[in-house]
């Protein structure tokens, strides 16, 4: 225990630290800047200016080290800070190049509507892909339309750029489309503007080639040109697409097979791997392309 | 601790030196957010091994030197480190902490209760003083600095006023230790 007069002079103590830190601290706010305790602090600065100097020297080593942890942890939060940013920015990044994607593939389909020789009142609705089969194969895909929209078995499909498929299944809400990648599929097809006329085929794995097959020998196809649904009407069958529905342009022609039935290949307009929305054309349309005589 | 002039001489030359280095050297060196601050640490190591009065007079004498020397106004360091100095004090007369690990806690009650009572002070006396969360983010930052740097000052600090100690608090910790239950026979049994 402490006896009272050892309480009386900490206290005292106290009372009289505090005194003269209030004290000064009221005297600093009232004089001015020639007053007693700005010459104080000058003065005193001006005679501690030669060891702060000393000790700013020696200590730079050590103080060059405490800022070298200090960067250290400082960079390793801005590193962190960074990585979070970029990832946010990816993600913009990411939704706005799916927005671009979208109304590129929009754009091209209005295009493509647009496009002479397409063919009019198809009466299209725009669907968006909602799967696709997990194969390398791109056979198929599923929309989110259905019969509630419209939609029926065997309706042409197209995407940005040209033919994509046809509806093979139809719910009330969606419907599967197989494409004309699919091994299965085979579209009556006309070689523009010259007319030679021939069946598309696909390369089964390779959704960037496809094959016209059957075209007469006759009829010289070079690459470059422009191959579009024929629209094969006759009196007892009829194609399923409509004339004009671009398909691909002619990549390379097979010499080999030149004597009896040419074969070319054909590059699809249509990115099937990367189409994300497509139309179906509900109604068959107009043909406004002139009639070139198929053979 | 003894009040001979060797007391005054000791004392003085840790603020003195404390407070260069703060202001030569250590004051630009910031880790996260927050900076070593050497005086609130020197000011509880006199205080701990001192007692309250010492511990006052300390943190007025070195408000006093950091506020000439820095140029800044005058009192505000004197009274904030006098309050710690005399807070520190009266912990170690009430409490008598003789725990090896104690500067830690008294290091980072000390240096949080500087730099907020600090920052609060500036905010009420300097008009037109905006404060961010920044501020927070220096009292935590240099609250942690300070329980790191806590060892090693308090055992500089010890080390110098030793020989003008009336009592060493981890002295008296040694002497609390029981009695030797091995050793030479006419030793146990007896504390040595």
């Amino acid at each position: 225990m402490y006896d009272s007069k050892v309480i009386r002079r900490r206290r005292a103590a106290l009372a009289v630290f505090v005194a003269l830190s209030l004290g000064m601290l009221t005297m600093y706010f009232g004089e001015s800047s020639g007053g007693v305790f700005h010459t104080l602090q000058r003065g005193a600065q001006e005679a501690f200016a030669p060891f702060e100097t000393g000790a700013n020297r020696a200590l730079k080593p050590a103080r060059d080290l405490f800022g070298w942890f200090g960067d250290t942890f400082e960079a390793k939060g801005e590193n962190e800070d960074l990585r979070d940013e970029v990832a946010d920015l990816r993600k913009e990044l990411a939704e706005a190049d799916s927005a671009r994607a979208d109304a590129r593939e929009l754009r091209g389909l209005v295009g493509l509507s647009n496009d002479d020789g397409f063919p009019q009142e198809t009466e299209p609705v725009t669907a968006r892909i909602i799967a696709r089969t997990p194969t390398v194969w791109y056979s198929s895909v599923k929309i989110d339309k259905g019969s509630g929209d419209g939609i029926r078995v065997d309706m042409p499909v197209i995407a940005s750029g040209g033919l994509f498929g046809k509806v093979t299944s139809v719910t009330g809400g969606t419907a599967e489309v197989r494409l004309i990648t699919d091994a299965s599929s085979k579209v009556s097809a006309q070689v523009m503007p010259a007319g030679a006329a021939g069946i598309v085929t696909p390369i089964v794995g390779d959704p960037n080639d496809l094959l016209l097959d059957h075209i007469a020998g006759d009829r010289r196809v070079t690459e470059g040109v422009r191959v579009a649904t024929s629209g094969f009407k006759s009196d007892r069958f009829e194609s399923l697409f409509p004339r004009g529905i671009p398909i691909g342009r002619v990549t390379k022609v097979d010499s080999a097979e030149l004597d009896e039935f040419q074969r070319v290949h054909i590059e699809p307009y249509a990115d099937v791997r990367e189409a994300d929305v497509v139309q179906v054309l509900t109604a068959r349309g107009v043909s406004t392309q002139a009639g070139v005589p198929l053979q | 601790m003894t009040t001979t002039p060797g007391t005054f001489v000791r004392c003085g030359l840790i603020g003195v030196v404390g407070v260069i280095l703060q202001i030569s050297g250590l004051g630009s060196g910031r880790i996260l957010g927050g900076y070593l601050d050497l005086t609130p640490l020197i000011v509880a190591a006199v205080a701990i091994y001192g007692g309250s009065v010492a511990g006052a007079g300390m943190g007025f004498g070195v408000g006093l030197l950091l506020d000439l020397l820095v140029g800044q106004t005058m009192g505000v360091s004197s009274l904030v480190l006098t309050a710690v100095g005399y807070g520190v004090g009266r912990y170690r007369e009430v409490r008598d902490p003789a725990h090896e690990l104690m500067p830690i806690p008294v290091g980072a009650a000390a240096t949080f209760a500087w730099t907020f009572a600090f920052a609060a002070l500036s905010f009420m006396l300097e008009i037109g003083a905006s404060v961010s969360f920044g501020v927070v983010r220096e009292v935590i930052a240099s609250t942690i600095l300070g329980a790191i740097f806590a060892m090693p000052v308090f055992w500089l600090c010890r080390r110098v006023l030793r020989p003008v100690l009336l009592v060493d608090p981890l002295d008296l910790r040694r002497r609390r230790r029981g009695p030797r239950e091995a050793g030479p026979i006419g030793l146990r049994g007896l504390e040595v």
